[in-house]
């Protein structure tokens, strides 16, 4: 199942969240739908499944409004809020919305040991941990077992073997199930493993579309690489020469535009020893921030990141 | 519609909710009935002795002073949505909302229906009891059972009423405290002023009394039509919650 939103804008009194804002999400891939906080992806997300009203545009699950949808939860599935009533059992919230949606009640089982909660299942929802929070929201979503999959921040709050697992399962409902998965982050680094395509907005408009091949081939050569040499300012001038940024502090040196390869090359064929040589990042951080703050912002930024280190 | 329903229905009795507020009013009921029963006949009391059909009268309506608890239930049944922000899953499985107000509605008159019977046999027993140990235990002859069954519509009503002011106002705590003030100290204020007290008899208040009636008081409306007036305030406020208050965003 694919979903379209075209055109999707919405001011909150004279803030503008989301503006004129159009995107595809394909089925069988996961897409990360990212941007930094306040870029309009809550809202934007809000709208796609009718809770929040637009002020115009459209956002569809092929072709259908999901107001319009006849079994929404069967079609869909969503993590938005990890708030639950906390006098409630995790296994009574899921049941209360199998019976809403017209579901087995059995099927509350099934999603609570789908997320790993079986145990906790007949314990109150005002116990639960975060990360039992966002397996719960997830349990939740997996219910109607949709086509679909929309997810806010779900890594929130997850311990790293959590996040390991839910990466794995995303992609098991992707890939191996077929189902058309979005998934909002604010950190590319948190779903650049894991998504398919990528969708990033800030300040309420699309920013960049496309495959996340795309993204990384766009980044090579905006990544940094840290040499260490006892000749670096010689090593400095060989690779201005070949037009690389490079930053000289003492022995060390941070080259932007060069390949690691390239300046290990350089540096052999000019018998210039060296005592380190690595990347710092793969530039798709430095790519992401460009394209989500701009250029003189990130500029800004990026000498405050060097005295930190 | 009815999954709708029997989803409410899981949803209040899997908290405790509904037994504090059932066995509340049960204890509050004893306690007026048995109130009421021990000042029967104390001339400073202005009570009626037990035995007289105006006592019965008074002793089977009781049930109905426990309708604030009522009311809490409709709120706290639509407002816990909003409060624990539930209203995200509820709203995406069910994204006609107006079809969740509804559901909600009959969820609550069905609940409170259970709940009132209860409350009025408790009222029933304790008075039965107390009574009867002064001398005479009221008999359930029509005219008892009417007034036992109107003063249990009466509860019924005042949820189904609770459910839609929870709707137009959505904060649980704003919609407890707003209608306690303007049940206890709004409109006794518009009933006792002479230049309002005219208007009394159209609002809750003065139709919960038309529909309950026992004091000699104001001017007041046909028990039936304050029963109908009732139920109208109550479906009004959730016809006026749904469209401007429960279909605005759920952010």
């Amino acid at each position: 199942m694919r979903v379209e939103v075209s055109g999707l804008s919405k001011s909150f009194g004279p803030v503008r969240a989301v503006s004129d804002l159009g995107f595809t999400v394909e089925p069988a891939s996961i897409t990360g739908f990212l941007g930094p906080n306040g870029a309009g992806k809550t809202t934007t997300l809000r709208m796609l499944l009718g809770l929040v009203r637009p002020d115009s545009g459209s956002a569809t699950f092929d072709g259908v409004p999901y107001a319009a949808l006849p079994r929404p939860l069967r079609t869909v599935g969503a993590v938005l809020e990890t708030a639950f009533h906390p006098a409630r059992t995790g296994r009574d919230h899921l049941r209360v919305y199998c019976r809403a949606a017209g579901l087995p009640v059995s099927r509350a089982d099934e999603v609570l040991a789908q997320v790993g909660l079986a145990d906790a299942g007949r314990r109150r929802a005002g116990g639960y941990s975060l990360g039992m929070r966002q397996r719960l929201a997830l349990a939740t979503a997996l219910l109607g077992d949709p086509a679909v999959l929309v997810l806010d921040e779900p890594a929130n709050g997850l311990d790293p073997e959590g996040i390991q697992w839910l990466r794995g399962f995303l992609r098991h409902l992707a890939h191996d199930q077929g189902r058309t998965v979005l998934v909002s982050s604010h950190l590319l680094s948190e779903v650049e493993q894991t998504v398919d395509r990528v969708v990033i907005v800030g300040g309420g408009r699309l920013v960049r579309e496309g495959s996340m091949e795309d993204l990384r081939s766009g980044a090579e050569g905006a990544g940094s690489v840290l040499v260490r040499s006892p000749d670096a300012a010689r090593l400095a001038e060989l690779l201005r020469a070949d037009g690389a940024l490079v930053d000289l502090d003492g022995e060390g040196l941070t080259v932007t535009g060069l390949t690691t390869a390239e300046i290990g090359g350089r540096a052999f064929a000019a018998g210039v020893e060296l005592h380190e040589l690595r990347s710092r990042s793969s530039g798709l951080e430095e790519i992401y921030f460009q394209l989500t703050a701009g250029r003189e912002q990130y500029a800004a930024t990026a000498p405050a990141e060097e005295t930190a280190r | 519609m009815m999954p709708l329903v029997r989803a409410e229905w899981a949803k209040l009795f899997s908290t405790r909710v509904w037994i504090g507020l059932l066995l509340g009013a049960c204890l509050m009921v004893i306690g007026f009935a048995v109130l009421l029963t021990a000042f029967a006949g104390n001339p400073e009391s202005g009570i009626p002795a037990v035995g007289t059909p105006l006592y019965e009268e008074l002793a089977m309506a009781n049930a109905v002073n426990v309708n604030v608890l009522f009311l809490i239930l409709g709120i706290i049944g639509m407002t816990q949505e909003y409060r624990h922000r539930t209203a995200t899953p509820t709203f995406l499985t069910t994204p006609h909302r107006g079809r969740v107000v509804t559901a909600k509605l009959m969820a609550y008159a069905l609940a409170a229906t259970l709940f009132a019977l209860v409350v009025m046999a408790v009222n029933f027993a304790t008075v039965a009891v107390h009574a009867g140990a002064r001398g005479a235990a009221p008999e359930l002859d029509a005219d008892n059972l009417g007034t036992l069954g109107s003063s249990g519509l009466a509860l019924v009503i005042y949820a189904v009423f609770g459910v839609g002011l929870g709707a137009l106002l959505r904060n649980q705590v704003g919609a407890i405290v707003g209608g306690l003030v303007y049940l206890f100290v709004i409109e006794p204020i518009i009933r006792q002023i002479p230049a309002t007290s005219g208007a009394y008899k159209w609002m809750p208040g003065g139709a919960l009394e038309a529909l309950t009636a026992t004091f000699q008081g104001p001017e007041l409306l046909e028990p039936w039509q304050g029963g109908v007036l009732l139920l109208g305030y109550g479906l009004v406020a959730a016809v006026l919650g749904t469209f401007l208050a429960v279909r605005r965003d759920v952010a």
